[in-house]
């Protein structure tokens, strides 16, 4: 009950007119921000930063996080519209939600990409106000050694990610792998592939790769094809999605809040990891794996909705310890402290108004949110009419400005142009892109925990053992990775090869 | 012919002397660019989004902070140094951007700018570390951690927000001015460098009061001692390494540099509006609020600070260099 009673205090801070408006421009500014490719979360929270000088603590933590949360929501709308990902969370909702516009069911996509970020968010919080003080402190157990196993697993995963062979799907990981160790070695200093570059010393940016291979890669091959395109005026009742689409998205979608909160809680690349972890866990059960990466309402209902049940757990360790996982939550600490406002462990003991005010406005800020987004799929959708020979154009400039916007740097356009190109040539192979982005995002993760863990036993290998969240996660990769074995070369069913040769 | 491009070049030279002296007495004109290396949300960036409103009241333009960041700071830090010096571009400094380029010399490559080619104006705070364990350490006082460290050479392990930055090398001058071996476990960031303590994946840790204060008192780390000369307003039981008889000291600074060339009179009144802001009540309290303290040097001290310190961060980088296994 006293969560209860808390909460209620906690409404009757956020509900204040002062603060739903500011919630409301935080949503609005994040969703923004999320639609843009290129600016992110984190520059939409800092630029908005000095504004918040002077207002209270509650009300500038409350404008903040809804940036936060609001841009997961914008995240898929390029990504279904236009295959490029707005952050690099919506990696794999192009996969399907593109597809899913090509053929008319943009509008459902994006629909039920917002029906699920609200119910993943709104659950995510309720996770968040129950458990926060005792998840945070399980969050900071989870070292090195259990990050790699965890990052193991998802790389056995990664395997089964594209819709084309596994033969085609593991060069791609391995030259996303390759190209993730471009850069300074962060742990020796040892300058990797940069040929003297300083803009490489960093390692090569996620929005530059993200943008050429998917943007301008797949505006290079649709000029070629002659398209057959879905025109016409839109009904009202098209946006929406159908009775076997919305029953097909039930499961992915608490299914996905389930994954979401829990890798929302480690470090690092959590979003990444929880939108993909969940695109492949709704295509093995799948009764129609097949049909995944041809548009399934089920590729873009899991990982929309884990993404921001992740989104939202991620501020489990800021909120409950002060320690922030990922750069986002940093900032919004920067901006509490600026405010007198130190995040800690007795953050929520000592400014229970401030945490429940926060808690109760994100109920409030998601409500905003999906009210917000609902009527601008129909806005969106429309987009898709736009005749090729504008909305080309288009893409291109969005994907120049959005690259350069980021880090004001010339390196970075040639990497887009140069990715621009190559993402053609994995078309015409036939190639998949997601298991590329994906892998060169999470490589440097998998390396840098594996050698972290050996620099902490002194070159011991038990230390993967030795923890038992480590031991558990390493001998259920080995066995996922033996039951692929065991997949790919037992004989084929009656019905497998009927269905087979029926193609 | 060539006397008369020698001629034109000197008219052009002397024309610029003068356009710049006539740019100094109404400067600033137009809006001030603050480019901040780091990345958007660190402490660089608090102490210099906090400082440009209340400059922008002083010198009634704009200032505006930009966020170059690449190559652990050293984009941001050439597009400062090669910026015109018309006082228009200046640099957010911190001590990261000289160990950067000593970093660069140690490892035998040439560094695409010196610190020789700022001209200091001066700084908002230099902070001490502190040197924190887990919460359930045995060590209760720096005395049972050195002696233990000295016991077991070699095994005990602490973390960094990321190699030769702002948190490695604290803790690098404090173990060899005690004498023990550590092994260094870098992390990517501040806060993942603190999780690690506070979940007991390495032994210790140095990190900046902003960030460790409230673990502290929520008692999810212990601090053993302040790395530096003097104990902090904020934490004032907490010893100091020089009183515990350790010779080690690192200050993080962060302040503002402009290009070299910039105009004697602009430097003057950029170092005469940066004296007032930070030591004014407006900005102390932002600073204080954050949980650090403002410490001001002007240009003058912080050009001598940055000398000196460099020429020891040089020898330590050397040492290390050395001893990193190839």
């Amino acid at each position: 009950m006293d969560v209860l009673s808390n909460l209620l205090n906690g409404f009757q801070t956020a509900l204040t007119f002062k603060n739903v408006y500011l919630c409301f421009i935080g949503c609005l500014w994040g969703t923004v921000v999320g639609v843009l490719p290129g600016i992110g979360p984190l520059a939409g929270i800092t630029l908005l930063i000095p504004a918040t000088f002077g207002m209270d603590a509650t009300g500038a933590i409350i404008m903040l996080a809804g940036i936060y949360y609001g841009a997961m929501y914008g995240g898929s709308t390029t990504s279904i519209l236009m295959n490029i990902p707005g952050e690099s969370a919506s990696v794999v909702t192009c996969i399907d939600g593109y597809q899913m516009a090509r053929k008319g069911r943009g509008g459902a996509a994006l629909f039920i990409a917002a029906w699920g970020s609200w119910i993943g968010g709104t659950l995510s919080i309720i996770g968040l106000m129950f458990l926060a003080p005792s998840l945070a402190n399980f969050a900071v157990k989870f070292g090195p050694p259990e990050m790699f196993a965890l990052l193991l697993i998802a790389f056995i995963l990664l395997g089964s990610l594209g819709k084309g062979s596994f033969f085609k799907t593991v060069p791609m990981i391995l030259f996303g792998l390759l190209v993730g160790t471009i850069g300074m070695d962060p742990l020796t200093g040892t300058m990797r592939f940069t040929h003297g570059i300083k803009d490489l010393y960093d390692g090569i940016g996620f929005i530059p790769v993200a943008m050429g291979a998917f943007g301008i890669g797949e505006i290079l091959t649709s000029t070629e094809e002659s398209l057959v395109r879905f025109v016409g005026k839109v009904k009202m009742r098209e946006l929406l999605p159908n009775r076997d689409e919305l029953r097909a998205s039930w499961a992915p979608i608490f299914r996905g809040t389930g994954l979401g909160f829990l890798i929302g809680l480690l470090p690092g690349s959590a979003h990444v990891l929880s939108s993909f972890v969940s695109y492949t866990l709704e295509k093995r059960l799948s009764k129609k794996p097949e049909e995944f990466g041809t548009g399934r309402i089920e590729g873009v209902a899991g990982p929309e909705t884990a993404n921001n049940a992740a989104s939202e757990s991620a501020m489990i360790p800021f909120l409950g310890l002060g320690i922030p996982t990922g750069p986002a939550p940093a900032v919004m600490m920067i901006a509490l402290l600026i405010h007198g406002v130190r995040p800690g462990p007795l953050f929520i003991s000592e400014q229970p108004q401030v945490f429940w005010g926060l808690i109760a406005s994100m109920y409030i800020g998601n409500l905003i949110l999906i009210i917000l987004n609902l009527p601008l799929v129909g806005l969106f959708v429309n987009l898709l009419r736009v005749p090729f020979r504008i909305l080309f154009p288009v893409i291109l400039l969005i994907c120049l400005v959005g690259t350069y916007s980021v880090n004001s740097s010339v390196v970075e356009l040639g990497i887009l142009l140069f990715f621009g190109v190559l993402g053609y040539i994995f078309r015409k192979l036939d190639f998949d892109i997601a298991p590329f982005i994906l892998a060169m995002i999470i490589g440097p993760t998998l390396e840098m925990s594996f050698r972290q863990s050996l620099m902490r036993s002194a070159g011991s290998f038990s230390i993967f053992l030795k923890s038992p969240i480590a031991c558990t996660l390493i001998v259920m990769s080995c066995l996922l990775f033996l039951w692929n074995i065991f997949r790919a070369v037992r004989p084929k069913k009656a019905w497998e090869k009927a269905l087979e040769e029926g193609e | 012919m060539k006397s008369q491009v020698k001629r034109l070049s000197v008219l052009m030279a002397l024309s610029l002397v003068i356009i710049s002296a006539s740019f100094a007495a109404d400067y600033p004109t137009k809006p001030i660019t603050l480019i901040n290396p780091q990345a958007p949300g660190g402490t660089l960036d608090v102490q210099a989004r906090a400082f440009a409103p209340l400059a922008e009241k002083m010198l009634g333009q704009p200032v505006v902070v930009v966020n170059k960041t690449g190559a652990t700071g050293m984009v941001g830090g050439l597009a400062g140094a090669q910026a015109a010096p018309d006082g228009y571009t200046l640099t957010v400094g911190s001590v990261n951007i000289p160990n950067a380029i000593e970093w660069e010399i140690a490892n035998n490559r040439k560094p695409p700018f010196t610190r020789h080619d700022f001209v200091c104006i001066g700084t908002f705070t230099m902070s001490p570390t502190f040197l924190i364990v887990p919460p359930d350490s045995p060590y209760k006082t720096l005395a049972d951690f050195v002696a233990d460290a000295k016991a077991k050479p070699g095994q005990l392990a602490f973390s960094s927000g990321g190699l030769y930055g702002m948190s490695h090398l604290p803790a690098e001058i404090f173990a060899r001015a005690a004498g023990i071996k550590v092994r260094h476990v870098p992390y990517t960031g501040g806060g993942p460098s603190l999780t690690a303590v506070v979940g007991k994946q390495v032994d210790f840790s140095v990190n900046y009061p902003a960030n460790t204060l409230s673990l502290i008192r929520g008692n999810k780390v212990r601090a053993l001692a302040v790395i530096g000369a003097k104990r902090l307003k904020s934490a004032p039981n907490i010893p100091t390494t020089k009183e515990l008889g350790i010779d080690a000291e690192y200050y993080g600074w962060v302040g503002i540099l402009a290009p070299v060339k910039t105009p004697k009179p602009i430097v003057d009144k950029l170092r005469d509006v940066m004296k007032k802001v930070v030591e004014g009540k407006a900005f102390v309290d932002i600073i204080e609020q954050a949980g650090d303290e403002v410490r001001f040097l002007n240009g003058e001290e912080l050009a001598k600070y940055m000398n000196t310190e460099s020429e020891k961060i040089a020898k330590l980088y050397a040492e290390m260099v050395k001893e990193t296994p190839k």
